[in-house]
């Protein structure tokens, strides 16, 4: 077992090198006594009494030192921004992936339930298997943000504190259930009735949604401070908890959790599946990360809707505020966004089209998948070029200022909602098609149910693109007043025909069987592409989340006198984002390997010579075998 | 030699990570620092308080987010362009410096027909600019489309106790600040509700010192 002894010594080669450093790292910190020449003239005195005189001396001074309060500390090396930083953003991708898993574990178990089909049981038990290490995880990055905030930030913590006090304890009481639930959800599978079960996954998700309700107070209060006075004194803690951002951020939080679980569930599904041996592991793990991709796609669509409540409440709290976001520093980070949301979309896209090939008869659909393809990647185009024709914002300034916001966020805005309505539209499409595939309606009203459903779709985008189009035409405030038929009419859309389709194909003849596991391998990548990126992305919004509040660290309230109060360059941020999503995604693949142990054979000593034949070629990621 | 499937997924999210860093360093790079502190003497000339005051309306004042100056079409915000003239006769009975010190303190009180109220008030943080900076703002202001004739000893009605002083420490309200009343809401005569309190820091509400 040549992999196993590499591993194990790799491991051991990185916690000496990781003692080394903390070792380095205390022994500088220590305090060495000055060293002191003896002088000639102190010759004088005796050198007991010299030394006796001099401890007396610190002693007293010792004792006579005042107390200061101090505001901020620095962290070594990397700074105190960039190491609270890191902190946060793990917590947050691990705390995420704990409360979305829980969310789709349990909706999966209950059809199990519902359909008697055992399978979804296997499936949502094997989900949940991803959580109790990572449950871990985040509870260690959630104490090493919070020793991190009170060491390098005291007074703004204090702060906090004082606002916030009255919500700790409900907090930890919450965690305390947290866990209980969840490692009786776990551990108790298949051991309670199923309705007892059931309820223990509800009561898990209710205490989650409850812990991230709490949190998200506090880190929206620094963005939209309320319940305060001028001066910043506490008037009421509800009334800061409900402050504008709280409730956007929870809706788009909650939305935003299930999608990046979902892909990230997916992703462990795809790693599964690429290690798989035999035809029945690569069926059932492709169906898992199609289920988990499908639960990501889900909750993907409605997530730019939710973006906008958010925008819009941040507006409707300050304007300087929306500006700064939209029109400010911060546009171009938009210009990122749109490139991971378009390729997030293609991805999506394209694997669904890989889909088809493991149903018969989808050949009949897959004719149009090119025609898919060209909108998905003109919308993707539309989406991510306008903006950036202005190059600078002094440029954007030279054109005369203030108009720019406008364009940014109403004006090319336009454009851009039409492109991205667009797009939600494609990839439900293309949903509906890979639904489609190899089945038969039978129902009588097959053919005028097509019609409607394609009346819609084309009454659909025909409105939201004339608004779009009409957008350059009118005036600023008209046109902000078109985004919301265009949301309205992609949502009617996507519901009324999802309800025709469940009709229409109720009972439908299967002329094609859904064959698991017959899938290009190059889909299981496209699936650890749409996790990486949907984990890029997160961090990326967390940063604006955050960043957007400039050299406030609660906006308007308590100023950022530190060394890091200014805003560094989306150069900087996005590296730092690429290493938190790397830190990421090295933590989760030890929690896929964990998780991956339990179906392996216990040890068994066996003859030295006998384990180096049985070595197997191929082996996933930190499956040190 | 076939590439262990470990080492794949580790080279995309690798290179996944490296293409999104790699857009990242594309955009333009700009680092915004908080806003420098302009220098305000009290025997400023008039053309000196309106330099000073356009410096302040490009940085601190953060103005130019929402106002142009010279630029027509459909505008969410009011262009800036010889406002002066207009402010001579926005509101009846009102100078022109009485109307910008009214914009400035209680943006509310008076909207610019075919806008929506949506100018924050100023000498209250985030912006939070102070008496004298503001003076020097609307010396500025009133260079658009006519003469400054403000100077730094100007007695504006919503101005606390007179010398504006810059915020310090941590917290920003600044102690020139309570003026107006809360948000400035109505157009009813300022009222400074708790001038006369001294500026307190939010704080640990018990700091017992260690002993
Ligand atoms: C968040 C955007 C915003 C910022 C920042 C802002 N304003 Fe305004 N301003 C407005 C809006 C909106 C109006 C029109 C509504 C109203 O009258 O309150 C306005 C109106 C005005 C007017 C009246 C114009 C007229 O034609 O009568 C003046 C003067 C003015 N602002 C000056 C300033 C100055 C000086 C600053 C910087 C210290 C500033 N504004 C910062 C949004 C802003
Ligand atoms: C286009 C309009 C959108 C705006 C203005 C917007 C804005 C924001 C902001 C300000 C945040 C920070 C909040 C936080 O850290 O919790 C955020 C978070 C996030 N957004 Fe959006 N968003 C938009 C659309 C989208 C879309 C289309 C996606 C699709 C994937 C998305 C995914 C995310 C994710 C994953 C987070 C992180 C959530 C978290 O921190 O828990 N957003 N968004």
């Amino acid at each position: 077992m040549m992999k196993k002894g590499l591993a194990a010594f790799l491991a051991a080669l990185l916690g000496f090198a990781v003692i080394v450093g903390i070792a380095t790292f205390l022994l500088r910190r220590e305090y060495h006594a000055p060293y002191r020449a003896p002088a000639a003239v102190t010759q004088e005195t005796p050198r007991a009494q010299g030394i006796a005189d001099e401890k007396a001396e610190v002693e007293k001074r010792d004792k006579e030192k005042p107390y200061q309060e101090v505001e901020y500390r620095q962290f070594p090396k990397i700074g105190s921004r960039v190491a609270v930083w890191i902190a946060a953003q793990l917590h947050l991708l691990f705390a995420a992936f704990v409360l979305a898993v829980p969310l789709f574990a349990l909706a999966i178990e209950f059809i199990g339930y519902r359909t008697k089909d055992r399978r979804y049981d296997r499936l949502a038990h094997e989900f949940t298997k991803l959580l109790s290490v990572s449950f871990s995880l985040t509870a260690t990055f959630g104490a090493m943000l919070t020793f991190g905030l009170i060491i390098l930030y005291p007074k703004f913590t204090t702060y906090l504190v004082s606002v916030f006090s009255p919500t700790f304890l409900p907090y930890v009481g919450l965690f305390f259930f947290e866990a209980f639930f969840l490692y009786t959800y776990y551990y108790g599978w298949g051991k309670f009735s199923p309705r007892v079960h059931l309820a223990l996954g509800l009561g898990l998700n209710v205490v989650g949604t409850g812990i991230m309700l709490i949190a998200n107070a506090w880190l929206t209060f620094m963005t939209s401070p309320s319940g305060i006075s001028e001066k910043g004194a506490l008037i009421s803690t509800w009334d800061a908890v409900r402050n504008y951002t709280w409730m956007p951020i929870n809706v788009h939080r909650i939305i935003a959790n299930v999608a990046f679980g979902g892909s990230v569930a997916a992703a462990y599904a795809a790693f599964k599946f690429l290690g798989a041996k035999t035809d029945e592991e690569r069926a059932h793990y492709d169906w898992m990360g199609y289920i988990g991709n499908f639960v990501a796609i889900c909750a993907f669509l409605p997530l730019p809707f939710a973006g906008y409540y958010l925008a819009k409440e941040i507006y409707a709290y300050s304007q300087t505020l929306g500006l700064t976001m939209m029109g400010g520093a911060f546009s171009w980070l938009f210009i990122i966004q749109a490139v991971l949301i378009g390729n997030l979309f293609l991805a999506a896209n394209y694997y669904l089209w890989l889909g088809m090939g493991r149903i018969s008869g989808a050949e009949q659909f897959q004719k149009y998948i090119k025609y898919l393809l060209i909108l998905v990647a003109t919308c993707f185009a539309v989406w991510a070029t306008p903006r950036s024709i202005i190059s600078t914002v002094s440029e954007v300034r030279a054109m005369g200022g203030s108009a720019h916001p406008a364009l940014q966020f109403l004006g090319v805005m336009s454009a851009k909602n039409t492109a991205v309505n667009i797009l939600i539209l494609t990839t439900f499409l293309s949903f509906l098609l890979y639904r489609r595939s190899g089945k038969t309606p039978t129902v009588s009203w097959a053919k005028a149910g097509n019609r409607a459903q394609l009346a819609i779709f084309l009454v659909a985008a025909t409105i939201v693109i004339s608004l779009g189009i009409l957008g350059y035409f009118v005036e600023a405030r008209v046109r902000i007043g078109f985004s919301i038929p265009q949301v309205l009419s992609v949502l009617f859309t996507m519901v009324s025909v999802t309800v025709i389709d469940v009709f229409l194909y109720r009972n439908a003849t299967k002329t094609g069987e859904v064959r698991w596991g017959q899938i290009a391998p190059i889909s299981q990548y496209v699936l650890i592409f749409i996790a990486v990126t949907f984990t890029w992305l997160m961090g990326l919004m967390g940063y604006v989340r955050s960043g957007l509040r400039q050299h406030w660290h609660v906006y308007g309230v308590i100023r950022d006198t530190s060394v890091d109060a200014f805003t560094p360059t989306l150069g900087f941020a996005t590296r730092i984002v690429s290493v938190c999503v790397l830190l990421f995604f090295l933590l989760i693949s030890f929690v896929f390997w964990l998780a991956s142990l339990t179906g392996k054979k216990d040890w068994e000593p066996r003859p030295e010579k006998a384990a180096e034949t049985e070595r197997p070629g191929l082996e996933p990621v930190g499956a040190a075998e | 030699m076939k590439v262990p499937v470990s080492l794949r997924i580790a080279a995309l999210a690798v290179a996944t990570t490296g293409f999104y860093t790699y857009v990242g360093q594309l955009v333009p790079q700009k680092e915004v620092h908080p806003p420098a502190e302009v220098a305000i003497s009290k025997d400023m000339k008039p053309d000196e308080m309106a330099k000073v005051g356009r410096e302040i309306m490009e940085g601190k004042g953060l103005c130019f987010t929402c106002h142009t100056i010279g630029k027509k079409g459909p505008l969410r915000f009011p262009d800036l362009e010889g406002v002066d003239v207009r402010a001579k006769s926005r509101v009846p009975g009102f100078s022109d410096v009485d109307y910008f010190a009214q914009s400035i303190y209680q943006p509310s009180a008076f909207i610019v027909p075919g806008f929506n109220p949506g100018m924050p008030v100023i000498n209250k943080p985030p912006i939070g600019l102070t008496d004298d900076e503001i003076l020097a703002v609307i010396a500025y202001l009133q260079t658009l489309g006519g003469k400054t004739t403000v100077t730094m000893q100007t007695k504006l009605p919503y101005q606390a106790g007179g010398n504006g002083q810059a915020a310090a420490g941590t917290v920003a309200p600044p102690p020139a600040g309570p003026t107006g009343g809360p948000a400035a809401t109505t157009a009813a005569a300022p009222a400074p509700q708790n001038a006369g309190k001294k500026p307190e820091t939010p704080q640990n509400p018990n700091p017992s010192p260690p002993q």
